[in-house]
């Protein structure tokens, strides 16, 4: 199973590397939480076009990185002795791996949950998170924690250039490792998992091992582009938690193709720059089109939109060289 | 000490007694096949060997190692492999990924290469497996349990599904396999055409319990066996 072609992926690096010169200050700012939404997006690819786990709460992550940024450079709890940004990510990442890991040994390991219970027990698990951040006043609750520090790239917080460089630089650096992983041997046996696990466990692999592992990469990934989302944005709030964050981005994988990473990676970006443009004009209407849009492409397109042709021309690419 | 011994293994589903008191005995290297009517436990006997369900009574002994009620991949690692009915292969993987993936470790116990003349495989290695065809996949799973050099196999209807000359080749893999003495062979049948070609001891299973074992003529002529399985017009 290939992803996008090689040249197709640097150019669209390259592309948003461009942008900053192209865009004013305010938008670049925007482009680099989209991105992060895309990078938060390949995390979803990963764990459910790539490994077949349909996770329906995979804000979770995203919010439990985002949250751990927060606390941690804000200070909020004495028990943590640093306030610095990149010890606050390394731990944001770590404690966001950590919650995967323990869902997913509760999930696969301890319950043997799979297919469409594994969606609802999932989507369950992040109402109630989301549910549980906003009774919490020592995570200001429903007003969430504003006031969170940029990262420290260089004298003027205010320009938007320095974050989006690194957002997007940490993207392609997971795009690019997720990559090397994929064509490895793990990648060989994550297909074989997707395509049938009952056949992997009679070979001797251990399905539930498999499935810990990929699930906790998984959510890693998510808390990092929460972590970093919330830090550009300053601001940690209970919807970066919950249900609403976890369908949306279930969409943004599905339009895009859940099967290839850099098509999920785009996706999230498309989508929210058409929101941010659409929104305004459509109002109310943007949702019912958003909505629209994914119920025909999923019935028309099952493969994801920018997938299809992704994948067609791959297969061209390799068939001529 | 047998390869594979089974001592009073029972499976009920509620109330049905889908495997109700099997005591079975395999040999190294030994060729068997297990046949029955429809229902009447074979496949659940297989679940019960390779760990898919846990028995509810009864154990398991595979090399000399109680294997009851372990999960499927432990008891795959320990040399026993199954082959399903419906040819369970890796179709967004191409042939040689499959057999690579099942071979487990990097370097194949047993040559990619020479499995794939074995199989009639040897032009299809790049081919996604999900474009092969009907027997060509059964051959290409038959290879994924041979990959890792197995103690046992546990072959369920082999040949469901194939052309006449597909069968025959199939017959003549099963034999092979069986004749180089260090593989066991267990396998679910149907076609007494292919028992006969076969020509191996089999055992006759009817409402979960083993009702004979002998060679094909000697359960043939069996009354019981005749009116159960074969029709007592056979």
């Amino acid at each position: 199973m290939r992803d996008a072609p090689l040249p197709v992926a640097l150019a669209v690096f390259a592309g948003l590397g461009l942008v900053p010169f192209v865009l004013g200050d305010y938008w670049t700012g925007q482009l680099a939480r989209y991105v992060l939404f895309g990078l938060f997006a390949m995390s979803l690819a990963l764990v459910w076009g790539r490994a077949g786990i349909l996770c329906f709460g995979q804000a979770m992550f995203f919010g439990i990185g985002g949250y751990a940024m927060a606390t941690v450079t804000l200070g909020t709890f004495a028990a943590v002795p640093f306030t610095a940004a990149l010890p606050a990510l390394v731990l944001a990442v770590a404690v966001a791996a950590a919650a995967a890991l323990l869902v997913a040994l509760f999930l696969f390991w301890g319950a043997g949950i799979g297919g469409a219970y594994l969606a609802a027990v999932t989507l369950a698990l992040a109402a109630i998170l989301e549910q549980a951040v906003r009774g919490w006043y020592g995570l200001g609750a429903d007003n969430g924690l504003s006031g969170v520090p940029p990262l420290p790239l260089g004298d003027n917080p205010w320009d938007p250039r320095p974050i989006y460089f690194v957002v997007l630089a940490v993207a392609a650096a997971v795009y690019f490792g997720l990559l090397a992983l994929l064509e490895s041997r793990f990648g060989t046996l994550l297909t074989a998992l997707r395509t049938n696990p009952e056949r992997l466990a009679h070979l001797g692999y251990s399905v539930v091992a498999l499935r810990v592992a990929v699930f906790t990469l998984g959510g890693a990934i998510a808390g990092l582009a929460g972590a970093l989302f919330v830090a550009t944005d300053a601001f940690a709030s209970p919807s970066l938690i919950g249900f609403a964050l976890s369908a949306e981005v279930l969409i943004w994988v599905a339009l895009g193709g859940r099967s290839v990473l850099l098509a999920a990676f785009l996706a999230a970006i498309l989508i929210r720059v058409a929101e941010a443009y659409l929104s305004e004009t459509l109002g109310p209407w943007w949702l019912l089109t958003l909505g629209t849009l994914f119920m025909v492409s999923v019935a028309a397109v099952p493969n994801g939109v920018l997938a299809t042709p992704l994948l067609w021309l791959q297969g061209r690419l390799r068939r001529t060289s | 000490m047998a390869l594979l011994q089974l001592t009073d293994v029972r499976r009920w589903f509620g109330g049905v007694r889908a495997v109700d008191g099997v005591d079975l005995r395999l040999e190294r290297g030994e060729l068997r096949a297990l046949i029955g009517p429809n229902g009447c436990g074979k496949s659940t006997l297989f679940n019960l060997i390779s760990g898919t369900l846990r028995p509810t009574a009864g154990h398991i002994l595979f090399n000399d190692r109680d294997i009851t009620g372990l999960p499927p991949h432990r008891i795959a690692r320990l040399g026993l492999r199954r082959k399903f009915q419906v040819a369970a292969v890796f179709d967004d993987l191409s042939v040689d990924d499959n057999l690579r993936v099942a071979a487990r470790t990097k370097r194949a116990a047993v040559s990619t290469d020479a499995l794939l003349g074995r199989l009639g495989l040897s032009g299809r290695r790049s081919v996604l497996a999900g474009v092969l065809s009907h027997g060509e996949r059964q051959w290409l799973e038959i290879g994924m349990v041979l990959a890792a050099a197995p103690r046992l196999l546990l072959l369920d209807e082999p040949t469901a599904g194939m052309t006449v000359r597909e069968t025959d080749a199939t017959v003549d893999l099963i034999r092979a396999i069986a004749s180089s003495g260090d593989v066991a062979v267990l396998v679910i049948e149907h076609d007494v055409g292919f028992l006969e070609r076969l020509d191996c001891a089999v055992t006759v299973m009817a409402k979960g319990r083993i009702l004979r074992s002998g060679s094909l003529a000697n359960v043939r002529a069996d009354e019981q066996v005749r009116s159960l399985y074969f029709g007592t017009a056979a």
